[in-house]
C-alpha cells in the first residue's frame, strides 16, 4: 500500500486505504439532500470527513473554529442565501472555495453566482458532477497558493538584493572615504619630495619620483569620483518641484570658461517643471554637457537640448557634433570607470555617465546614449513627469 | 531669482559698500544670492521667515550673515543676539562688518557669538581688497552648513 | 588690528599634516609663532596654561583637528567654547571630514570657522595662506586682555 498522503487535487487510486482526506462544511436544510450528498461523495476520490450547519452564525463560528477544504451550499437556505456564505468567508479572509449544490438555478442567477465568486455549482440532480467539480475546485486553490508562495519568494529575493546593495555602497564609501587620508599624505610628500630633490640626484631618482606623484594622484582622483559616485546613493533623493531651465542654466554657468574657450554653442528649448532633486539633476546636465564639451570634434561644438512629453514622462535631449560614441560602445559608456580612449586623448576617470546614469535611475526614469544625425551623441533620458497637480510653475 | 545657490544675507545701510561687497563676493564658479537689508529689523524678518518675508520657507535659512553693527532700527548687536538665542539660527555664521569704532563692539560682538568681527578700511581700494579676501574666505574656503541645519535645529529644540 | 608676531595653536595628531600646515604657515603674508600639540587634552592643557605649559603664551587663534587621541576635537571644542576664560579665541575646524553633519555639529557647537583639508599639495597650501591671510590679515581678534 503506498502512501500517497493528503496531496489533494491529484487522480488518487481506486484503492480505499490511500483516499487524500478532505473535510466538508455542508449548508443544507433538507435532511434528505444532504444524505444524497454526503453518499456521493463517498464514491468519489477523497475520503470525506464533514460538518453540518445551519445558520450564518453557526457557519461563521464553525469556519473559524476548523475551517473545511471546502464548502457545498444551497443556493436558498430559508433565511439566507449560499451567496451570503461567500460574503462570510471573505470577511473572514478564508480562501475556501465554494461550490453550489442546488436546484435549477436559472442561467443568469447562475452567472451573477459566479461572479460573485462561487467557484462551481451543481444540480442535485446530476450529482454525479460532484467529484468533478470538487478537483477542480481543489486545484484553483492549489495553484492561487503556489503563485502566492512564488510571489513572496521573489520579494524576498529582491529585498536581499537591495540589502545587499546597500551594503556594497556603504562599503564603498566607507573605503573610498578612510582611503583619503593615507593618500594624501603620500601624493602631497612625493610631490614635496620631487620639488626638493628634482635634478639633484640622478635621472633615475627623478623619473621614480615622477612616477611616484602621478600614481598618487590618480589614485586620488580615483578615490574621489569613487565617492562621488556611493554618495549618490548615500543620499536621500528628496525630490521637489524644479524648474529644469534653471538647472540647465546654472550647470552651463559652472561651464562658462569651458563654453567660452571651445566657442561651443548651446541651443536650449524650454524645458518643464517637474519633481526631482535640484543639485543631482544639475550634476547630470554638467556631466552631459561638460562631455558635449569635452569629446568634441574639428569644429566648434553646438549642443543642442530639448525635451518632450511621451506618456507618463519627459524625454530630455542632450545633442552634440563632437566624436560620437561607436556602436558597440554606446551600452558601456555608463559603466562605471569605463573609458574610450586613453587618458592622453582626454582626461577624466570614466564615471561622468556611471553618475548620471544612478541619477536618473533613483529618479525612476532611464537613460541611453544614441550617434546623432551627423556623428556626434544624443544623450536621451526619461523622467517621470508627475502628477500636474503636483506641480506649480511659481511667479 | 536662482534658487540654486547659497543664500547670503548682507544688513549694510550704506548702497555704495554693498555694492562693493557684492562684487567681492560674485566669483565665476558661484552663484550665492545675496539679499540686502538695509536696516536691523528687515535683517530680522528675513532671517526669521515673517513679515515681507513670511513667504520665504525657513528650511532655506541663509547660510551666510554679513552685518553692521551701526543699522538703523535694530542695531547689528541687537540682531546677533537674536540670531544667538534661537536654535534654528544660531549656527548660522555671522561675520560683522563694520566701521564703527565703538569700544568694546569687538568684544561685545564675539560674546554674542560673531564667528569673526572685520573692521572696514577706510580707503576705498583697501575696503575692495578686504572684502575679497572675506568673499573668497567665507565662500570658497570655509564650509558653510547646510540648509538642513536649520530643520534639524528646529525639530530639537526650536519653536 | 592684530599684534604683530600672533601666536597659533595647531591641535593635529598627524605629524605629516601638522609639518605641512607649519610649512604653509610659514611661507604665508602674516608671520606667526605656532605652537603644535598632538592630542585634545593637551590642547587644553595649552590653553588653560596648566603645568608644563603655565608660562604659554594664549594664542590668537586656534586650529583643530577633529579626529583626536584622548580627548575628540569636538570635546575640546565644546570646552573652549563654553569656558569663559577662552571663549573668545577664535576656532578655526581643520579636519578631513566633509561630513554636513559634522559641518553642521561644529557650528552648534559654535566653532568660528570649518575648512575642510584639502587632497592636494597645492591646495592645501593655498587653503591654510588664506587661513592666515583672513585671521591674522582681515579680521580683529579679541586681545588677551579682553578675554
Amino acid at each position: 500500500m503506498s502512501a500517497t498522503g493528503t496531496r489533494m487535487g491529484e487522480e488518487a487510486g481506486k484503492s480505499v486505504a490511500s483516499k487524500p482526506q478532505l473535510h466538508v462544511l455542508l449548508l443544507e436544510g433538507d435532511s434528505a439532500d444532504r444524505e444524497l450528498i454526503l453518499r456521493e461523495l463517498a464514491k468519489g476520490e477523497f475520503e470525506i470527513t464533514s460538518d453540518v450547519v445551519q445558520t450564518a452564525e453557526e457557519f461563521r463560528q464553525r469556519i473559524r473554529d476548523q475551517p473545511p477544504d471546502v464548502v457545498l451550499s444551497d443556493y436558498n437556505l430559508g433565511q439566507w442565501r449560499g451567496t451570503e456564505a461567500l460574503e462570510i468567508l471573505r470577511e473572514e479572509g478564508l480562501d475556501i472555495p465554494l461550490i453550489l449544490v442546488s436546484g435549477a438555478l436559472g442561467d443568469v442567477t447562475a452567472v451573477e453566482c459566479i461572479k460573485q465568486g462561487v467557484t462551481d455549482y451543481v444540480l442535485k440532480d446530476s450529482l454525479a458532477r460532484l467529484s468533478v467539480a470538487l478537483r477542480g475546485a481543489l486545484k484553483d486553490k492549489k495553484s492561487r497558493e503556489e503563485r502566492q508562495r512564488a510571489q513572496e519568494s521573489l520579494a524576498q529575493k529582491v529585498e536581499e538584493l537591495a540589502r545587499s546593495n546597500r551594503d556594497l555602497e556603504q562599503f564603498a564609501y566607507v573605503a573610498s572615504h578612510d582611503l583619503q587620508e593615507p593618500l594624501r599624505m603620500v601624493a602631497a610628500y612625493t610631490q614635496l619630495l620631487g620639488e626638493r630633490y628634482r635634478g639633484k640626484l640622478d635621472d633615475q631618482a627623478d623619473k621614480y619620483i615622477n612616477y611616484a606623484v602621478d600614481g598618487a594622484e590618480r589614485m586620488q582622483s580615483l578615490i574621489h569620483d569613487l565617492l562621488a559616485f556611493s554618495r549618490v546613493g548615500r543620499q536621500e533623493t528628496e525630490l521637489k518641484n524644479t524648474d529644469c531651465n534653471e538647472v540647465v542654466g546654472a550647470a552651463l554657468k559652472d561651464l562658462q570658461a569651458a563654453i567660452s574657450e571651445s566657442g561651443a554653442v548651446v541651443e536650449r528649448e524650454p524645458l518643464p517643471w517637474l519633481k526631482a532633486n535640484e543639485s543631482q539633476l544639475k550634476q547630470v546636465f554638467q556631466n552631459l554637457l561638460g562631455n558635449a564639451l569635452k569629446f568634441r570634434g574639428a569644429q566648434a561644438p553646438v549642443i543642442h537640448i530639448s525635451a518632450q512629453r511621451q506618456g507618463a514622462d519627459w524625454i530630455f535631449s542632450v545633442a552634440d557634433n563632437g566624436i560620437g560614441i561607436s556602436t558597440e560602445n554606446l551600452e558601456s559608456v555608463f559603466i562605471i570607470f569605463n573609458r574610450l580612449h586613453t587618458r592622453t586623448e582626454y582626461p577624466g576617470n570614466g564615471i561622468g555617465l556611471a553618475i548620471c546614469k544612478k541619477i536618473i535611475e533613483r529618479h525612476g526614469g532611464s537613460i541611453e546614449a544614441l550617434p546623432g544625425a551627423d556623428g556626434g551623441t544624443i544623450l536621451r533620458f526619461a523622467l517621470p513627469a508627475g502628477r500636474p497637480a503636483d506641480i506649480q510653475e511659481s511667479a | 531669482m536662482n534658487s540654486i545657490g547659497t543664500d547670503i544675507l548682507l544688513a549694510e545701510e550704506s548702497p555704495e559698500e554693498a555694492e562693493v561687497t557684492i562684487r567681492a563676493l560674485r566669483r565665476e564658479d558661484m552663484t550665492p544670492n545675496i539679499f540686502v537689508a538695509r536696516d536691523g529689523e528687515q535683517a530680522l524678518d528675513f532671517i526669521f521667515c515673517r513679515s515681507k518675508f513670511a513667504a520665504r520657507s525657513s528650511d532655506r535659512p541663509p547660510k551666510l550673515i554679513l552685518l553692521d553693527l551701526k543699522l538703523p532700527r535694530v542695531n547689528g548687536l541687537e540682531v546677533l543676539k537674536q540670531r544667538k538665542d534661537d536654535p534654528r539660527t544660531r549656527a548660522i555664521p555671522a561675520v560683522i562688518l563694520t566701521s564703527s569704532q565703538e569700544e568694546g563692539a569687538l568684544v561685545r560682538s564675539y560674546d554674542l557669538g560673531a564667528n569673526s568681527y572685520i573692521q572696514k578700511p577706510i580707503d576705498f581700494e583697501q575696503f575692495g581688497r578686504t572684502m575679497r579676501t572675506v568673499g573668497f574666505y567665507w565662500m570658497v574656503i570655509n564650509q558653510l552648513p547646510s540648509a538642513n541645519q536649520a530643520r534639524k535645529s528646529a525639530r530639537q529644540g526650536g519653536s | 588690528m592684530t599684534t604683530i608676531l600672533a601666536e597659533i595653536l595647531l591641535v593635529e595628531d598627524n605629524p605629516a599634516d601638522r609639518d605641512l600646515t607649519i610649512d604653509a604657515l610659514a611661507h604665508s603674508h602674516w608671520p606667526s609663532n605656532i605652537s603644535a600639540v598632538s592630542d585634545g587634552a593637551e590642547a587644553l592643557a595649552f590653553l588653560r596654561r596648566e603645568e608644563k605649559y603655565a608660562a604659554a603664551t594664549r594664542p590668537n587663534l586656534v586650529l583643530l583637528d577633529l579626529n583626536l587621541p584622548r580627548k575628540d576635537g569636538r570635546a575640546v571644542l565644546a570646552d573652549v567654547k563654553s569656558d569663559p576664560a577662552l571663549r573668545r579665541i577664535p576656532v578655526v575646524i581643520f579636519s578631513t571630514s566633509q561630513a554636513p553633519l559634522d559641518i553642521e555639529r561644529c557650528y552648534e557647537l559654535k566653532a568660528n570657522s570649518y575648512v575642510s583639508k584639502p587632497s592636494t599639495l597645492r591646495d592645501w597650501m593655498a587653503a591654510v595662506k588664506v587661513v592666515n591671510e583672513f585671521w591674522l590679515g582681515c579680521a580683529c581678534l579679541p586681545r588677551e586682555e579682553e578675554q
